[in-house]
């Protein structure tokens, strides 16, 4: 062992400085390694939350196609999901229930005292039914209101997880409060203003109301509270009598997981748009998978130049060596000796090349996940952090690239030794 | 026991002692050139052999031969009993490093080692560096009038090199010195004082030469001297 460090020490005498391309190289490879993966997952992550539903896979959500909940009405275009639209629904065999939603045709907003702060935001009133509720939050919230409970009761709400994102990256961020989890904020209580809001208002007087936060939900429009569906219409009749009743989207329930491809197509041929969970799993694998793929074929030709240019510079480091290996054979040396003490060097230096490329990786993309956190808010209410460390893919990937650089260095190795001697000693 | 009149050999071996190095019928061909045509040769015990020749006739060719260096040739090579043909590349290691001390005709120094360190650096790879061999080496190094400091040999004059070289073939304690031209750079008194230092050493560890020389002074105090010409090594007397 000490003959091998005192070896190894005579052996790289003078030539130390040889090694530190190549060693940067692979340096630089492992760190491109580790932050690409851990980026690249992180990104995935962020995309598939973003995409994500929580709609049930027997449920079809019936919207009219290209509608867009505005401030305080929809912007009406296509086909509109009147009532004999609902009825040739229901009459499809495939169908085992209808649960409408409607849009509150009337302005409205959001007022409550978060962090000690005044917070007021223009909403859209969607009035849905209980289907629309998942069942652990029916036990123990009371789904039906109209206006003659505001006295007695709060109006439950359900609010877009959506709106917590731009409340916490907006609000939240620019008056130091803390942001607020989809946990967090229920049970709070809260104002809705129904009748007026920030850039509208109607002939009859608004009225205010006490409300609640009883829930949260991915699959609504930004701006829109879920309340219950008697609620809606009656504010609709009430500031609107004249207008027609359209619904703003319909829950489709089938008979079956498999009936719900027949009712997209039905629904689609009436012109209306229809997502299921499938169809949005789809769409975000598709989306995944192109920026993976992406990220994925960038990263491995960066990563292959990078390992390659390092496993070059390793073999001529060795070649400019070769002279030396002459000598060291011609006086007796045995090649497995040699081999084994290069071997040796090669490997630990490649090791501590790629461990601490790997490190700086970490850090890399530790860096750029708090950077680009910090840039865009938005994000850090949907992921903890855009950098995520899986420590298996991480650690074989790094002991890919050592393998690989070794075993390429090892070999071309094997074959300088292999040369005749008299060949080596020939300057 | 009276016949023991060759010392050092250690191993009670009979006096008339078999070769240390037999080749016989030694056929070396470079592409068109046919350096070495049915060359024999034979090295016995605690024997002086110079070698001269002209220029390009094959004389460093043949010491790789003889040193185990180079194994493309026809022909047999016996030494110290091993039949190198037949022989693993551990067999050849094992008996250059132990058997044999080599002086290049180029030096062969690693230039960016001492010449300490160049010396010892065969021991070093093969896990026999100790206090003895360095104790040994920085003796021979004085008595080549050599400094034993950090300066790298590439800085070294060449006759330095070359005593360098010369004192890396003897601190191995070789039974076998193959020694090509180690004195061509060297004035006439470092010459003198180089084969002075090796009758020495063969007198206290006996061991063979062989050496291409062609110093006329040195070729004097050969055993044999042998020319080669022709492809083929013929008998000359001194
Ligand atoms: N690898 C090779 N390929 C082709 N020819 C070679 C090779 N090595 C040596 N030769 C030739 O073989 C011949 C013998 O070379 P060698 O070095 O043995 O001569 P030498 O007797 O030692 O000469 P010198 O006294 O100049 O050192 C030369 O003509 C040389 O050009
Ligand atoms: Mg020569």
């Amino acid at each position: 062992m000490k003959n091998t460090r005192k070896a190894i020490s005579l052996w790289n005498r003078g030539h130390w400085k040889d090694y530190v391309f190549s060693q940067g190289m692979l340096l630089v490879a492992s760190l491109l390694l580790v932050f690409f993966i851990s980026i690249g997952l992180g990104v995935g992550n962020i995309l598939e939350r973003f995409l994500s539903s929580d709609l049930p896979e027997e449920q079809v959500r019936i919207t009219p196609q290209g509608v867009q909940a505005g401030f305080f009405q929809t912007e009406r275009g296509g086909t509109e999901i009147t009532a004999d639209v609902m009825d040739s629904l229901t009459a499809l065999p495939q169908v085992e229930r209808i649960d409408p939603q409607v849009y509150a045709h009337v302005p409205a907003y959001l007022r409550g005292l978060l962090g000690g702060r005044n917070y007021y935001t223009d909403i859209t009133l969607e009035g849905v039914s209980t289907a629309f509720v998942p069942d652990s939050m029916l036990e123990y919230i009371d789904w039906n209101y109209t206006l003659s409970d505001s006295a007695e009761k709060p109006l439950p709400i359900i609010l877009s997880e959506n709106l917590l994102i731009l409340y916490n990256a907006g609000f939240a961020e620019s008056n130091g409060l803390m942001g607020l989890t989809p946990e967090g904020v229920i049970g709070l209580e809260v104002q809705v203003n129904v009748g007026s809001s920030s850039i509208a208002s109607l002939q009859a007087p608004p009225i205010n109301l006490r409300a609640e936060i009883v829930g949260t939900s991915r699959s609504m429009a930004l701006f829109a509270l879920a309340v219950p569906i008697e609620f809606v219409e009656e504010v609709n009749n009430l500031y609107l009598p004249d207008d027609k009743h359209t619904y703003s989207a319909l829950m489709v329930t089938a008979l079956e997981a498999e009936d719900v491809p027949a009712i997209v197509r039905y629904a689609e041929s009436m012109g209306l748009a229809a997502e299921t969970r499938r169809g949005i799993a789809q769409k975000a694998e598709v989306l995944v998978g192109v920026v993976t793929a992406a990220l994925g074929a960038l990263a491995a030709a960066i990563l292959f130049s990078a390992v390659a240019s390092a496993i070059h510079t390793l073999v001529a480091d060795l070649k400019n060596r070769s002279y030396a290996l002459g000598v060291l054979v011609a006086l007796g040396t045995k090649r497995e000796r040699l081999v084994y003490i290069f071997a040796f060097q090669i490997f630990f230096m490649s090791l501590i090349s790629t461990v601490f490329g790997g490190l700086l990786g970490c850090a890399l993309s530790f860096l750029v996940s708090s950077t680009l956190l910090n840039l865009l808010p938005v994000l850090k209410y949907a992921v903890e952090s855009l950098a995520v460390f899986p420590v298996g893919w991480l650690a074989s990937g790094l002991g890919l690239v050592l393998a690989v650089s070794t075993i390429s260095a090892w070999f071309f190795f094997r074959k300088i030794l292999s040369t005749p001697v008299t060949e080596l000693l020939r300057r | 026991m009276f016949l023991s009149a060759s010392a050092n050999t250690g191993r009670g071996e009979s006096p008339v002692s078999k070769p240390l190095i037999h080749a016989s019928s030694i056929v070396k061909v470079f592409d068109e050139l046919k350096v070495l045509n049915k060359a024999s040769f034979t090295l016995n015990e605690g024997e002086f052999v110079a070698v001269t020749g002209k220029s390009g006739v094959g004389k460093s060719t043949l010491l790789g031969i003889l040193g185990t260096l180079d194994p493309a040739f026809t022909g047999e090579l016996t030494i110290n009993g091993v039949s190198t043909p037949k022989a693993s590349s551990m067999e050849l290691a094992e008996l250059r490093r132990e058997f044999m001390g080599f002086i290049f005709q180029d030096f062969h120094l690693l230039p960016n080692l001492s010449a300490l360190d160049n010396i010892l650096l065969p021991a070093v790879f093969s896990g026999t560096d100790s206090l003895e061999v360095r104790k040994d080496a920085a003796a021979i190094l004085s008595r080549l009038d050599l400094r034993n400091d950090n300066t790298p040999t590439r800085f070294l004059s060449r006759g330095e090199r070359q005593r360098v070289a010369s004192a890396r073939a003897l601190v191995n304690n070789p039974k076998v010195l193959l020694a090509d031209e180690p004195t061509a750079s060297l004035d006439e008194d470092s010459e003198e004082n180089l084969f002075d230092l090796l009758d020495a050493l063969r007198k206290e560890r006996g061991f063979a030469i062989i050496a291409v020389l062609h110093s006329k002074r040195i070729l004097s105090r050969a055993d044999r001297i042998l020319e080669l010409k022709g492809g083929v090594l013929h008998e000359k007397h001194a």
